[in-house]
C-alpha cells in the first residue's frame, strides 16, 4: 500500500509540494489519495461535476482554500448532490480527522 | 436516517444484540447512529429511502469474527445483509432489501491474498476494490488483465458475486473456488479447496461432487470471505475497430454480421453496441440539448449525434491476442462487415497491455437532469438473434417514449445470448418523473416476460417482481431456492429477500416496499 500511495503522491501536481505538510496532514493526503482521489483528482467524475457547478478553479478539492472542517465532515458522511456517502468503515473517524486537516490546512497567501 | 428495527425485534433486544456484536468487533465497528444509517442508504433509489433502510452496520475484520457475529445474529434473530464495498449503484448501492436489516460490512476484510501470474488467478477478500487490485498489478509489474465494470469504485469480489460484467464477459464465470461461512457459522471451502490443503483450489472449478460456487452467486445461503478469480494473461496486441452506425435500424444487420464471429471465437469479448445517448449523458447536461419533458425527439437526436460525432449505435470492437492472429481476425471481421455495408470502420492498433484502468468517470451520468440524479438499469437476457434484438430495441424505446423518458440502451452481444442493459436516468427531486420511471420499469418487466426474456440482475425494489417472472411450473425454481434457504438458514439471518428468495421467518415481506 505504501508503494501505491507513493506512486499516487508522485502524480500530484507540483503545486502540492509547495506545502509543508504536518505529519497529520500527510496522513490526510494519503487518505485523500486512497478514498477520494478516484473521483476528486484530475479527470475524476467529482472534479468534472464540480467544474460544471462551480467553475474549473474550484473543481480540484486539494487546491481549494475555502473548505471548512465541518463542511468536509458533513459532505463525506451525508454526501452532496450526486456524491455517495462514505461510511465509517470506508473512512473511519480518525482518517476523516486527518483528511479534514489536509483539505483545510492553512496555505501561504498567494503571491501577487 | 431514523432507526427502523428489524421485524419482530424490540428496541431493548436490538440494543442487546448490538452490545453483543461490539464484544466481537469492538464498539468502534458497530455503527448505529442516524448518520451511520444514512451512509448505507441507496443514494440513487427511485423509491422511498425507508423501503431499504438499514438499522445499523457491523464490520468484522476476520473470518472468526464473521462466525461469531452469525452466532449472535441467530440468537437475537437479527438479519444481516453482507456487502463487500457497497458500490452496487443502480441496483441498491449499500442498502438491504428488508428495512431494519443490519449491514454486515465486509470492507475491512481487504487483503489481496495471492496473485499468480504463471497460472492466471488471484485470491481476494471482499473489501478489495478494482483500484486496489489495479494498483497492486501495476506496482508489482504483473502482466494479468482485469475485467473492469463501468464503475470501477466497487469490490472485485462483490461484482463477481452479482454477475457483473464488462466486455470481457460475465465475471462470475471466472470464479474458481470460494471460502464461505454458512448461517450456522461453519466455514466451507468449495471445489478443490474442500481438501485441507487442496493445491488446485483456484485452478479447477468443480472438485468432486456437486459444485457450490454458483449456489452462492446472487444468493443468500452463505457469506463469502475469500474468492478465487481467474485472470487472463496480458495480450501481445490489440486492435480496436470503431463501430459507428447511423440509423437505429442498423442494429439488426450488425448483430447478424458479428454474432457468428463471436460464437466462432474470432471476437474474443462481448460485442457492445451502445445508443447515442450514452455519449451525451456523461459529458453534457440534458438542458444543453432539449427543454421538453417528453423523450428527446428525433431532430434533437440528429443534432446530438452530429455535435458529439457519434452514431445511433456505437461501440469499439476489440480484438486481442497474438498480433498475427489479431491481423487475420481483423480481416475476417472487416470482410464480414463489408457483406452488409459499404461503410468503412476506422482501425486502431495498440499494445495488448494498454488496457485502460478502473474509473468512476461514467458515474457523472446521474447529473443528466442537473441537480440530484438517480439511475436504475433494466437488463433482460435474450437470444442473440438479429431480428429479435431489433424488435426488443424498438419495443423498449417505444416504452421510454410512452413514459416520457430518454432512451439509453446497450446490447452486449455474445455468441448465443444478448444482454440488453437499459439505463433509466431521472431527477431524484421530481416525484412525478420518478413515478413514470417506476411505471416504465414495470412495463419493461411485463414486456420481457411476454417475450420469454428475464433480467440477469435487478434493483432491490424489483427483486420480487423479477423473481416472479421466472415462473415455470408455478415458480418451481423459487420454491426450490426457498426450501434450500430454510434448510441452511432456519432463522433467515442472511440477506432475507435477496433476489426474491425469502426465508420463512420473513416471507410475509415479499412484495412489501
Amino acid at each position: 500500500m505504501r508503494r501505491v500511495l507513493l506512486l499516487l503522491a508522485l502524480a500530484l501536481p507540483a503545486a502540492a509540494w509547495a506545502d509543508d505538510l504536518t505529519a497529520q496532514q500527510s496522513v490526510g493526503q494519503q487518505v485523500f489519495a486512497h478514498r477520494c482521489g478516484m473521483c476528486h483528482r484530475e479527470g475524476g467524475t467529482g472534479t468534472f461535476v464540480l467544474a460544471r457547478r462551480l467553475g474549473a478553479p474550484q473543481s480540484l478539492l486539494e487546491q481549494r482554500t475555502d473548505l471548512k472542517p465541518e463542511y468536509v465532515r458533513f459532505v463525506v458522511r451525508w454526501g452532496l448532490m450526486n456524491m455517495p456517502r462514505l461510511s465509517r468503515v470506508e473512512v473511519p473517524d480518525t482518517d476523516l480527522t486527518d483528511l479534514v486537516a489536509y483539505l483545510t490546512r492553512p496555505r501561504p497567501a498567494a503571491t501577487p | 436516517m431514523k432507526l427502523i428495527l428489524p421485524p419482530g425485534v424490540s428496541r431493548a433486544r436490538f440494543d442487546q444484540a448490538l452490545k453483543a456484536f461490539a464484544t466481537v468487533v469492538g464498539p468502534e465497528w458497530v455503527l448505529a447512529s442516524d448518520e451511520d444509517r444514512e451512509t448505507y442508504l441507496d443514494l440513487y433509489s427511485p423509491g422511498r429511502d425507508e423501503s431499504h433502510a438499514a438499522s445499523a452496520a457491523v464490520a468484522p475484520a476476520s473470518v472468526e469474527q464473521v462466525q461469531a457475529l452469525l452466532k449472535i445474529a441467530n440468537e437475537y434473530r437479527i438479519p444481516l445483509w453482507p456487502i463487500s464495498r457497497g458500490k452496487n449503484f443502480g441496483y441498491g448501492g449499500a442498502a438491504p432489501r428488508l428495512p431494519g436489516t443490519v449491514m454486515l460490512d465486509m470492507g475491512r476484510l481487504n487483503r489481496i491474498i495471492e496473485v499468480n501470474d504463471r497460472l492466471g488467478y488471484c485470491i481476494l477478500e471482499p473489501g478489495v476494490g478494482f483500484f486496489d487490485l489495479w494498483d497492486y498489478l501495476k506496482s508489482n509489474k504483473i502482466a494479468l488483465q482485469m475485467g473492469i465494470p463501468g464503475n470501477g469504485w466497487g469490490s472485485v469480489v462483490g461484482n463477481a458475486l452479482e454477475r457483473g460484467f464488462s466486455p470481457a464477459g460475465d465475471h462470475s464465470n471466472n470464479i474458481c473456488g470460494l471460502e464461505i461461512v454458512l448461517p450456522n457459522g461453519e466455514v466451507v471451502r468449495t471445489g478443490m479447496g474442500a481438501m485441507g490443503d487442496g493445491k488446485a483450489w483456484p485452478l479447477f472449478k468443480h472438485g468432486f461432487g456437486p459444485s457450490w460456487d454458483q449456489m452462492v452467486v446472487q444468493g443468500n445461503l452463505a457469506i463469502v470471505t475469500k474468492l478465487c478469480l481467474w485472470m487472463k494473461p496480458a495480450d501481445e496486441a490489440a486492435i480496436s475497430i470503431e463501430i459507428k452506425l447511423p440509423k437505429p435500424s442498423d442494429l439488426q444487420w450488425c448483430v447478424e454480421a458479428l454474432s457468428p464471429l463471436r460464437l466462432q471465437g474470432v471476437i474474443d469479448g462481448l460485442v457492445r453496441l451502445t445508443s447515442f445517448q450514452a455519449s451525451a449523458t456523461v459529458p453534457t447536461l440534458r438542458s444543453q440539448w432539449y427543454q421538453g419533458t417528453d423523450s428527446i425527439p428525433d431532430d434533437v437526436i440528429a443534432q446530438m449525434m452530429q455535435r458529439m460525432n457519434v452514431g445511433w449505435w456505437n461501440g469499439p470492437l476489440r480484438l486481442a491476442g497474438f498480433s498475427d492472429v489479431c491481423e487475420a481476425n481483423l480481416k475476417r471481421v472487416l470482410d464480414r462487415l463489408a457483406k452488409f455495408t459499404k461503410q468503412e470502420f476506422p482501425v486502431t492498433r495498440m499494445r495488448g497491455d494498454a488496457q485502460p484502468g478502473p474509473t468512476t468517470y461514467p458515474l457523472q451520468m446521474v447529473n443528466w437532469y442537473g441537480g440530484r440524479g438517480g439511475h436504475i438499469g433494466y437488463s433482460p437476457v435474450m437470444p442473440a438473434d438479429p431480428k429479435l434484438v431489433q424488435e426488443q430495441f424498438e419495443r423498449t424505446r417505444r416504452r421510454y417514449q410512452q413514459f416520457g423518458l430518454d432512451y439509453s440502451g446497450t446490447f452486449y452481444i455474445d455468441g448465443r445470448a444478448a444482454t440488453n442493459v437499459n439505463l433509466i436516468l431521472y431527477s431524484k427531486d421530481d416525484e412525478e418523473q420518478k413515478q413514470r420511471v417506476r411505471q416504465l420499469f414495470e412495463a419493461l418487466i411485463k414486456d420481457a416476460r411476454e417475450q420469454g426474456y428475464g433480467e440477469y440482475r435487478t434493483h432491490l425494489s424489483y427483486m420480487d417482481d423479477v423473481a416472479a417472472s421466472y415462473d415455470y411450473n408455478h415458480n418451481a425454481l423459487l420454491k426450490l431456492n426457498e426450501r434450500v434457504k430454510d434448510a441452511l438458514d432456519p432463522n433467515g439471518i442472511i440477506a432475507p429477500g435477496r433476489n426474491g428468495i425469502w426465508p420463512k421467518a420473513y416471507r410475509a415481506h415479499r412484495g412489501v416496499l
